[in-house]
């Protein structure tokens, strides 16, 4: 039986694999890709200050976005998270984290939902001093434990149950930056 | 009990039967990091004190148990198998086994540089399978291009006339790879939901275009050759490769349904979804077919089980994959731990059972050594029984935490329902990793002997087909 002739000549099998799988490439990822990123952003949008970036920072070094969405469906189940996400919504985010696990809260909105810096910061210490059971990791490494706050020290109000005894909790500049980040996590206003 | 194709002794270049082990060899050492890393992450789901460091925090661990066992373990150890096949089935000695060692040390270099920054927190986000910074993916890249290379001038020196259905497999694979890669990691249409529409490309075609290219090339050898007959049908392999390659691409975005990613895009990826059926039922069906009225011999052979489990998962999963697809059930499950269940059937339950398949009955074959019969049993019916529970508990999981959601629950609902299967989950992730130790001590059973036999004849054994 014969293939066309391929089957005997290992050039064309390799040239004709490769270029169509370039010309689907170009046709399925280049070309979409450039198509939504000539999106651009809702009018009004605040740009993030360069402390939010910084805990942007944070916030992919550490992973969250693997359990962290920020990605709302125009479906019933999404409607806690905020509206349904938009092109729009991701304009300048390199990467934009829609995510594909929610093992925690979706946090397109988050800013607007928890805008407490105390209770990010304490969730951040320790999540199961206000989510007794979260699975969350604690990112203690990004607090310094103190005798005693010092001036312009961010404490963390940590329940006594969760800090050891006798401590004050003093925020890193990366817990600091992160709560900033996510408090800066607002959908920008559309009109429907 | 010899396994029923093994010839006596060793008739193949010594220098490919060396490097061959020698990548199957590292893909055990990162299969066995890898595993470590995935424990680590599994136990923290339901222990979240456990181990807490920041090197080893969930989100630092959790890409780099994914890249080690895809881009570590899978993919190593699939190529060292893809090497030893373009080898035999163009009844030459590897190209250059000298280039190969040269691309495996760079694939070494890029896992170990990946494991240290991923572990380190230096990455470009939770980008699945593409965390690693550039540099890394450069060295991955020239590895890849140099096996490549190495496969199609093995091919190009052939001596018979045919390109076998192994080697179009294998030659697709080390073409789209660097495309794909590339191509992931350009950043010039990448902006906003550029990016995500690029993820969706390329996660998927990481699965389609690599590892089932590879893992259907090696099947194509292995299963006629141990069980000494053609496969069913040679034109059923083409044709599988003519549609895995028209079909698969266009799938990537049913990984963001519903996302702010183009409809029609999403719809692309859903028809093609469904399309996908033809070159997977086509590979399956074929090697499933090809053991015919073989039971004897897979009774009596302990590779052959291996081949039958990841055949079954290759079609189960990937219709699995399709169902996923559909807008409806994507409601239900996108987003929940049935996602990992799907790639963990479709990875573990295809690709790495095909890949066991091989080693163990191919090496064997090239080294002259044999691993204890009762040790290979105990690493299947571990694998076996880990991986089912793995995936059972994992899809639990994701059903208990959409329903949830479905329910408007608070949110916290989802991970109390989930918790238990987590628990679940990590005991079947101990059996795999207990089945890998057990693979890792068969694996250094099989390794070449110290002293070199001088240059063997070539054999005149035919290929399969």
């Amino acid at each position: 039986m014969s293939f066309g002739g391929l089957h005997t000549d290992h050039r064309a099998i390799v040239a004709v694999a490769a270029i169509v799988f370039f010309v689907l490439t170009l046709v399925m990822a280049v070309l979409p890709g450039l198509r939504e990123q000539a999106v651009s952003a809702p009018v009004g949008i605040t740009p993030r200050s360069a402390e939010a970036e910084r805990g942007r920072q944070v916030y992919l070094r550490e992973g969250c976005g693997f359990c962290h969405t920020q990605f709302v469906r125009a479906l019933p189940m999404d409607r806690p998270y905020g509206r349904p996400s938009r092109p729009g919504d991701y304009v300048g985010e390199h990467p934009p984290m829609l995510g594909t696990q929610r093992t925690g809260p979706d946090l397109a909105d988050v800013g607007s939902r928890q805008p407490s810096e105390a209770w990010h910061l304490i969730h951040l210490y320790d999540p199961r001093a206000v989510v007794p059971q979260s699975v969350m990791p604690a990112y203690r490494w990004y607090f310094v434990e103190k005798n005693q706050a010092g001036p312009g020290d961010v404490v963390a109000p940590v329940p006594a149950a969760h800090a050891p005894p006798g401590k004050v909790i003093v925020a890193g500049p990366e817990a600091s930056a992160l709560v900033h980040y996510l408090l800066s996590l607002k959908q920008a206003k559309v009109s429907p | 009990m010899r396994d029923p194709g093994l010839i006596a002794a060793p008739s193949v270049d010594p220098a490919t039967v060396r490097v061959t082990f020698e990548y199957l060899a590292w893909a055990t050492v990162w299969l066995l990091v890898g595993t470590t890393a995935g424990l680590i992450a599994s136990i923290k789901l339901h222990w979240p004190e456990f181990l807490p460091y920041a090197w080893l925090s969930f989100g630092r661990v959790r890409p780099a148990h994914t890249n080690l066992v895809l881009l570590g373990w899978s993919s190593l150890a699939l190529v060292g198998l893809a090497l030893y096949v373009v080898s035999r089935t163009s009844r030459v000695p590897l190209w250059s086994p000298r280039l190969a060692r040269v691309a495996l040390w760079l694939w070494n270099l890029a896992l170990a540089g990946g494991l240290v920054t991923l572990l380190a927190g230096v990455n470009r986000g939770p980008q699945e399978y593409r965390e690693w910074v550039w540099p890394l993916a450069v060295i991955l890249s020239a590895a890849v291009l140099i096996d490549g290379y190495v496969a199609y001038r093995t091919v190009a020196a052939r001596t018979l006339p045919e390109v076998y259905v192994s080697n179009w497999y294998i030659l697709g694979g080390f073409c789209y790879l660097p495309i794909l890669y590339v191509t992931s990691y350009l950043p010039f249409y990448q902006g906003g939901i550029g990016n995500t529409v690029v993820q969706g490309y390329y996660m998927h075609n990481a699965m389609g275009m690599w590892f089932t290219q590879l893992a259907l090339g090696v099947s194509y050898y292995a299963i006629p050759r141990l069980l000494g007959r053609p496969i069913y049908s040679y034109a059923l392999g083409i044709l599988g490769f003519w549609t895995n390659l028209l079909f698969y691409p266009l799938i990537g975005a049913h990984h963001f349904i519903f996302s702010p990613v183009a409809w029609w895009l999403q719809t692309t990826a859903i028809l093609f979804s469904v399309g996908m059926m033809v070159p997977v039922w086509a590979g399956t069906g074929n090697l499933l077919l090809t053991f015919r009225g073989a039971s004897g011999a897979v009774r009596r052979s302990y590779a052959l089980p291996f081949f039958i489990v990841g055949l079954i998962g290759y079609g189960l999963s990937s219709t699995q994959g399709t169902i996923e697809a559909f807008r409806t059930a994507n409601i239900y499950l996108h987003f929940t731990n049935f996602t990992v269940g799907h790639s963990h059937a479709a990875m573990y339950g295809f690709i790495v059972f095909i890949a066991w398949g091989a080693v163990y009955g191919l090496v064997p074959r090239l080294t002259g050594r044999e691993p204890s019969p009762l040790a290979v049993g105990v690493h299947f019916w571990l694998a076996l029984v880990g991986i089912l529970t793995y995936v059972i508990a994992i899809s639990a999981a994701g059903i208990l935490q959409g329903m949830a959601w479905v329910a408007g629950q608070a949110f916290i609902a989802s991970v109390i329902a989930a918790e238990p299967m987590w628990l679940w989950r990590t005991i079947g992730g101990l059996l795999m990793a207990g089945s890998h130790v057990v693979f890792a001590v068969n694996v250094w059973a099989m390794r070449p002997r110290r002293v070199d036999v001088p240059a063997p004849v070539p054999e005149a054994v035919g290929i399969p087909a």
